[in-house]
Order: structure tokens, then sequence, then C-alpha cells
């Protein structure tokens, strides 16, 4: 029945948010789709970060390399951007099942900074590659004209597919909630040793959840690639994407499905807010936020709320003292 | 012919231990803090910059040598980070491990974003006389003095910390509490103190590798997150918590890098630095000289 | 269904913590394994069990050949096990603790509610129905022991390792316990039992087998292994051997 009322509430958000396309200008409507990226960018992370609790630092990799996978596609193979985006998710996905082998053995701080290894070495691969991906001077989509197998979506049709996507990551992270395999990631989580004793395989558990993660965060990085047209190593690998996501599935609450929505909605929008307002200083005070965050909110927004009306206590100074030495 | 080659390859090592003797105190302050509270310090890499900006303000002032200006440098930013570990980073010390990365990175944020904006993004660097000249040495191989001297500092100090962390009661107790905090406790051991201690070390010693990379090369805000990276790759590299290790991690990748460039085109190095990193974590993520470290790896 | 293990053994760097034991557990009978502290009991169920690969030696399960094999397998061929610390998923509530083994194990129940059925008789088994909805932090420590025993049993295996389920708990608790453990005997379980608790091991197994060292000290009935004058000397010394 409850979960009924989830699935409900995931159609309800869908058709809220295109009814709500028709209300917003070409800058509500940009800054809305990148709200909604982040959206599909965290639930992805939280994933393989909330669920099974391997804190992957690297996540930006697989967003670059869907991005980047759909530029060539396009650009050297001239595919249809509606084929190269579920080919660059693919892709994510495949390298990830793949580098995930080696990586997915290792715990903590060094799966994390393994991870974000990749993500780098990645990055450094496209920026050396110039004559597939441009390097560092960047590569351009063919958007208009005859080069273009397909013409360029506009704001309205960028926003509808960013929708589509946060939805559908939305969607892949309930049914994960609900199912057997969420059983097995958060007892993969808890305790993985058990989690084996007791018939979970957890090498395919990690290394499927790791590649569906992958393969959502590729495909909007191929979304993401064609919008920019023009797009750069720099920006695609960018490790505060990755640490936006991971900020913002914190915030949230991870292990749950609405706590990254919450988190991606609400840093999203104030992120987008200093980088208009303090575009000078949007960095530094962002950096403040993270800390001040971190520090408040540790186990995120729903636990906080679930904590503190079953105990009536809302102090955040309680959150504070939960984790301090 | 062949000598050119030779004395490429001989100077490029040189060149690489050089390096690698600095980085290896920049790498052993991290792999001190890994190693004991369990934290990954993603602002590491700040610190060293930190202690350049306090050699070129006191160069620029008081004409101080950046040499010299390793001492200030050092105690300035063991300030910083003593405090900075007492009052915020122990707020989050039990924390799962993304935790304290989001902490430490925003911690990054500020500091980067914080020096440029008082110091701007420009590249600097902190003129002596004499660092630049060459010593000559046989082969036709030349080492600029500011680097042989930095380097020499380098190592004996890291080579100086492991006997102060084995031989005197502070340095036992940093390590006992980073063996079993709870136990350490029990002893009458002040945890907060120490971790507190062990941070305000680890900003010291990145602090004062700072004021000998601004004697000898230029340096600017966006030069944090490599030296924060190249910490983490040779802490790894040498096996953590061990001084040993991130002398031998440091003097690695220092070799690595200088061979490197000399074979490979661009950036690519960086990303065999990567390649390599990875590689060891899965195969051996004790390090080369690190103890078995069965926390690393999964079980089953 | 028949485990059994010939000349396994497990080092560890310099260390042999475990050497040349040869074992085999059939149905309806338990194996009572003793010794002193780190003679390596509970390194011989993570070797049986895939927690640990061994050095040398065979672990063989109704003849398969199950040597090295990763957990999930050994759970899949009907061999369960307790772990010695208490290991819940302590965000979870009991009843989802036991659900996990019931669909991921060899019943392999489809759907969650299904499993939570497997899972809720598995709990009625040890008596700890009550609290299936609680979590795991809240029970004491019989309580966690025989959650420990849900979770195994809703393999429902043919083998069932025991790593001291008795420890900690009141002289009260022991006796309910061990009659749960005879009846799943009775009912045609292989069982193995590491064991402290001496009158224990001497009413329930019909096997004795003697850890020293990581080796075989001796084995054979309780009454005659534990009078053994080496046991003796093993727990404690010479001087009260004689």
């Amino acid at each position: 029945m409850r979960t009924t009322l989830r699935w409900a509430g995931v159609l309800a958000a869908l058709l809220v948010g295109l009814g709500l396309q028709t209300q917003l200008y070409a800058g509500q409507e940009r800054t809305a789709g990148t709200v909604l990226m982040f959206v599909a960018l965290a639930v992805a992370w939280n994933l393989i970060g909330g669920f099974a609790g391997y804190a992957c630092f690297g996540q930006v990799g697989f967003f670059g390399l869907g991005g980047y996978a759909a530029a060539v596609l396009i650009i050297h193979l001239n595919l249809s951007f509606w084929l190269a985006l579920p080919l660059a998710g693919l892709i994510a996905g495949v390298f990830a099942a793949v580098v995930g082998a080696p990586l997915l053995r290792l715990k903590g701080h060094y799966f994390a900074v393994a991870t974000l290894g990749v993500a780098e070495g990645l990055r450094e691969l496209v920026t050396n590659l110039p004559r597939l991906t441009g390097g560092g001077a960047g590569i351009t989509i063919p958007t208009v004209g005859k080069e273009a197998p397909t013409p360029w979506l506009g704001n309205d049709g960028f926003y509808i597919l960013f929708l589509l996507l946060a939805v559908g990551a939305v969607a892949v992270g309930l049914l994960v909630s609900v199912s057997r395999a969420g059983y097995a990631l958060r007892a993969i989580h808890q305790d993985e040793d058990a989690a084996a004793a007791v018939g979970v395989n957890t090498t395919v558990a990690k290394t499927v959840t790791f590649a569906v993660s992958a393969a959502l965060t590729g495909a909007v990085g191929a979304a993401y690639a064609f919008q920019q047209i023009t797009i750069f190593p720099e920006r695609l690998f960018d490790v505060d994407i990755t640490v936006l996501m991971v900020v913002m599935v914190v915030l949230g609450g991870s292990g749950t499905v609405i706590g990254p929505v919450l988190g991606a909605v609400s840093v999203a929008f104030i992120s987008e807010w200093l980088r208009q307002n303090y575009p000078q200083v949007h960095t530094f005070l962002l950096g403040g936020l993270i800390i001040a965050a971190v520090v408040m909110l540790p186990q995120g927004f729903t636990s906080y709320l679930a904590d503190a009306v079953r105990t009536r206590r809302f102090s955040l100074l309680d959150n504070v003292r939960r984790y301090r030495l | 012919m062949a000598g050119q080659v030779v004395n490429q390859f001989a100077q490029a090592t040189l060149y690489g231990l050089l390096q690698g003797g600095l980085l290896a105190l920049v790498a052993v302050g991290f792999s001190l803090v890994w190693g004991v509270l369990n934290v990954v310090n993603l602002a590491h890499g700040a610190f060293v910059l930190g202690g350049a900006y306090v050699a070129f303000e006191l160069n620029s002032w008081l004409g101080l040598d950046p040499f010299l200006g390793m001492v200030p440098a050092a105690l300035v930013l063991f300030g910083i980070g003593y405090v900075l570990q007492r009052y915020l980073v122990n707020l989050v010390v039990n924390a799962p491990i993304f935790i304290t990365l989001l902490l430490t990175f925003g911690l990054q944020l500020l500091a980067v974003n914080g020096m440029s904006l008082l110091f701007t993004a420009n590249y600097r660097s902190i003129p002596t006389g004499y660092a630049a000249t060459p010593l000559p040495l046989p082969g036709d191989v030349r080492v600029p003095v500011g680097r042989l001297l930095a380097a020499l500092l380098a190592v004996a100090i890291t080579i100086g910390l492991g006997y102060v962390m084995r031989r005197t009661r502070t340095g036992l107790s940093i390590l006992a509490t980073g063996m079993d905090r709870g136990a350490a406790r029990l002893m009458g051991i002040k945890a907060a103190h120490v971790y507190a201690l062990t941070f305000g070390i680890a900003a010291g010693l990145a602090g004062a590798a700072g004021a000998a990379v601004g004697a000898v090369s230029t340096f600017s805000p966006a030069d944090a997150g490599r030296f924060t990276l190249f910490s983490f790759v040779a802490a790894v590299l040498g096996g953590l918590g061990t001084m040993s290790g991130a002398l031998y991690g440091g003097l690695l990748l220092g070799l690595a890098e200088a061979w490197g460039g000399q074979l490979l085109p661009g950036t690519l190095i960086n990303a065999l630095a990567f390649g390599v990193l990875v590689v060891v974590l899965a195969v051996r993520p004790q390090g080369l000289a690190g103890k078995a470290f069965y926390a690393a790896r999964v079980e089953v | 269904m028949t485990l059994r293990a010939t000349g396994l053994s497990r080092r560890f760097g310099g260390l042999l913590a475990v050497s040349g034991v040869d074992l085999e557990l059939v149905p309806g009978k338990l194996l009572g394994v003793i010794g002193p502290n780190g003679a390596g009991k509970s390194t011989l169920i993570n070797l049986l069990t895939g927690h640990l690969r061994p050095t040398t030696g065979r672990v063989e399960v109704d003849g398969r050949d199950m040597t090295g094999a990763r957990p999930w397998r050994i759970a899949h061929a009907g061999v369960a096990r307790t772990f010695q610390i208490v290991k819940p998923f302590r965000g979870m509530t009991v009843l989802d603790n036991v659900a996990v083994g019931a669909l991921f194990g060899p019943a392999h129940r489809r759907t969650v509610a299904a499993a939570k059925r497997t899972a809720l008789d598995a709990l009625e088994r040890v008596g700890l129905a009550g609290r299936a909805n609680d979590p795991p932090a809240e029970l004491s420590v019989a309580d966690a022991r025989r959650l420990e025993l849900a979770k195994a049993l809703a393999l429902r295996p043919q083998v069932l390792l025991l790593d001291e389920v008795l420890a900690g708990l009141r002289p009260g608790e022991i006796q309910p316990a061990l009659d749960l453990i005879d009846s799943l005997r009775k009912e045609g379980l292989a069982l193995l039992m590491v064991e402290h608790v001496m009158h224990a091991i001497a009413a329930v197994s019909d096997e004795v087998l003697v850890l020293h060292h990581g080796e075989v000290l001796t084995s054979g009935e309780p009454g005659t292994v534990l009078a053994d004058s080496r046991v003796i000397e093993a727990y404690l010394g010479k001087r009260y051997a004689k």
C-alpha cells in the first residue's frame, strides 16, 4: 500500500514537472533543468554511495565519459542524439563494471580515492586524445544544419529531457529500494561478511549497482554535453560536480529515495542563487555552506526530521554532538 | 649521443629525487593524519600553499630568506591546523567517511578561494640570490643549490619526525591514539588534544614544505589540489601511517614524474600516475612499506 | 548432507593458525570443537564457510569440492553459520534481518512478502517472533544470539556451524539454547559447535574435537576427551593435568 503511494508520488512529480514547464520563463527553465539534472545525478550516486555504502568520489568520471562518448558518437559516427544517449549510458555502465572488478574489493577511503583516481585519469586521457575528443581545446557538437544528425532540443526540450532523466532515476531508485535488491544492498552496507554468509552474492550486487549508477550518470552526462554544445574536459570531469552530488545526498539523507531529491533541489537552488548573486565569492561561500551543512546535518535532513518528530527535539546542536569525538 | 641520453637520464633522476624529497615532506603529514585519525584531509595541499604565502609575505616585508621562513611558516600552519582539528574536524571524527571527506573538501574550497581573494591567483615565487645557482656535478649534471637544500631539509625533517614519534612521550601518545583510541583514553590520553596535535603537526610540516616550494619554484592557490593528490599517491604508494612509507612514496613519485616527463608527452604523466595509484590500491593497498592493511580490503 | 574437511590449514604470514585438520559432519550428529583461546577455532569455521581461503586442504559438501568457494556459494549449498561476535544488520528490523537470508539463501524466496513469512517462521523457531519489528540494537545478549541463529535457520540449512553461541549467556539461558540445538540435531541437521562451556559440550555432542595451536590434539567421545590429561594440560597447564 505504501509502495503504491510512492509510485503514485513519482507519477505525480512527473505530471507536475510537465505542467510547470508551461509556466516558466526561459531563464527559469534553464535553472530548473540544471536542478533536475542534479536530482538525477544525486539519485544515481545514492545507489552506490547511499544504499550500498560505497562512497564513490569519482562519479563525475562517468558523467564526463557519457558526455564525451555521446559527443564522439554524434561527431565521428554521425549518430542521432537519441541513439547516442542510451549508448553513452551503456558505455559508462560497462566501463564501471570492468573497473569495478578490482575497485569494489576496496573499502572506505581506499575505494573513494581509487574512484577519484579513475575519474582524474579519464580526464587526463580525454585531454590527451585531441584527434578524438578535441583535447583541452574542447569539442563542439553540431546542432544545426546538415551536419547535425539531431537538431538542438531548445530550452523546452532540454527541460523535458532532464525531467524525464530525473524521474527515471527516481523510479530506478524506488525500484531498488522496495525490491530484493534493496535488501541485498542494505545488508552489504551494514555488514558485508554477514550478508555473504546468508547467501548474498556481494560481488554481483555491488558490480551491478555500480554499473547502473554509472549508466544513469553517463546518460545524464550525454544530455548535458548536447545542451552545452561545446564541452571541455575541465568542465565535464570537474571534481566539484561529484562533491555537489555527495553533498546533496548527504544533506537530503542517504539510503532513502526522497532524500537525494530534497538535497539536490535545495543545494542546486542555493548554488545557483549564490552563483548569480555573488559571482566572485560564490565558491568561497559554497565551501562554508558545505562545512556548516556537514556539521549540522550529517545524518541528512530526512533522518533528522524523522528523529526530531519522534523525539520532539528539534535542536540542530544535538546533531553537532552526534559524531563528535 | 648515447652520452647525452645518459646525461639527460641522470639529470632527470637527480631532479626526480630532489623533487621527491620535497614531496615526501608534503606527504608525511597527510599520511600521519590518515593513519592516526583515519581522516583523508582534502585540504592538505592548501596548507602547503599557506606556508608558501607566509614565507612570501615575510620575505616581502622583512626580507626573510624562505628557507629560514620555513620555521615561522611551520609554526603558523601548526596553529591553524591545531585549531581547525580541535574545534571543527573533531566534530565529525566518528561520522562515515564521506562526511569527513566533504568537510575537508569544504575547507579546501574556503582556503583556496580565500587565498585567491587575498593574494590573487597570480603565480609567485620567493627570490633568493643563490637558489638558482647550479652546482656542477660530474657528467655535466647540474643541480640548483636551492633544490638541493630544499630536498635535504625535507628529508631531514621527515626522518626527524619519525624519531620524535617513536622516542618522545608526545609522539608515542599520538601513535597509541592512532592504534586504539579507546584504550589510549583509558590510559589518560586526551584524544581531542592528541588529534589536534597530530593535525597541527601535519599542517606545520606542509607549511614548511610550502616555504621551500616557494623558494625553488612558482606557486599559486590553484596548485593546492595537485599537492593533495601527490600526497595521496605518495602515502598510498609508500604505505599509510609510516614515516618511512611517505618518504619512499614521495621519492618514488618524484622519480616517476621526472622519468615520465622524459618519456611521455604532456599531461599524460598524470594519467599514468592515476593508473599506478589505482593498480597499487587494487593489488597491494598496504603500499610498499606498510604493514598488511586488512581494513583496506573487503574480506569476503 | 555431509561436510568433510581434509588436511585443512591456513597460514597468516609466519603463523600457522590451522594445521592439518580433518573432520566430518554427518546428519543428526553434533561435533563439538573445543580448545584454548587462539587454538584456531574461529579460523576453522571461516575456512569451512569460505570467509577465508585455505592454504592447503579440501572442503567437500556432499562430495562436491567447495574449497575456497565464496561464502554465498557455500550458503547456497546448504551450509549456514553464526558469528562469534554477532553481526546484525543494524539499520533493519529483526524481521528484515532474517528476511535477507530468506531472499538470497537456497530457499530463494522471490518476493519480499514471501521472505518475510519464512523469516517469521525462523523467528518463531528460536522464540524471537515477539521482537520482529524491533531494531537489533535493543536486543539483549541472549536475544541477539537468537537472532544470529534465526538468520542462519532462514537458509533452511542442512549443515549448521555454531561459533560460541552460548558465550555471555546467563546459566538460566543456556538450557533453552541447548534444547533448541538438540531439536535441530534431531531434525537431521549436521552440526558443529565451537564452545567454551564444557558442560554444554558434554551434554550435547556426539563427538568432540580438541584444537590446540591449530592442530587436532585429540578427538572422540565427550567423556573420554574431556578427561584426557593432554586436554586438561592444554587448558590449564601441567599442574592440573595430573
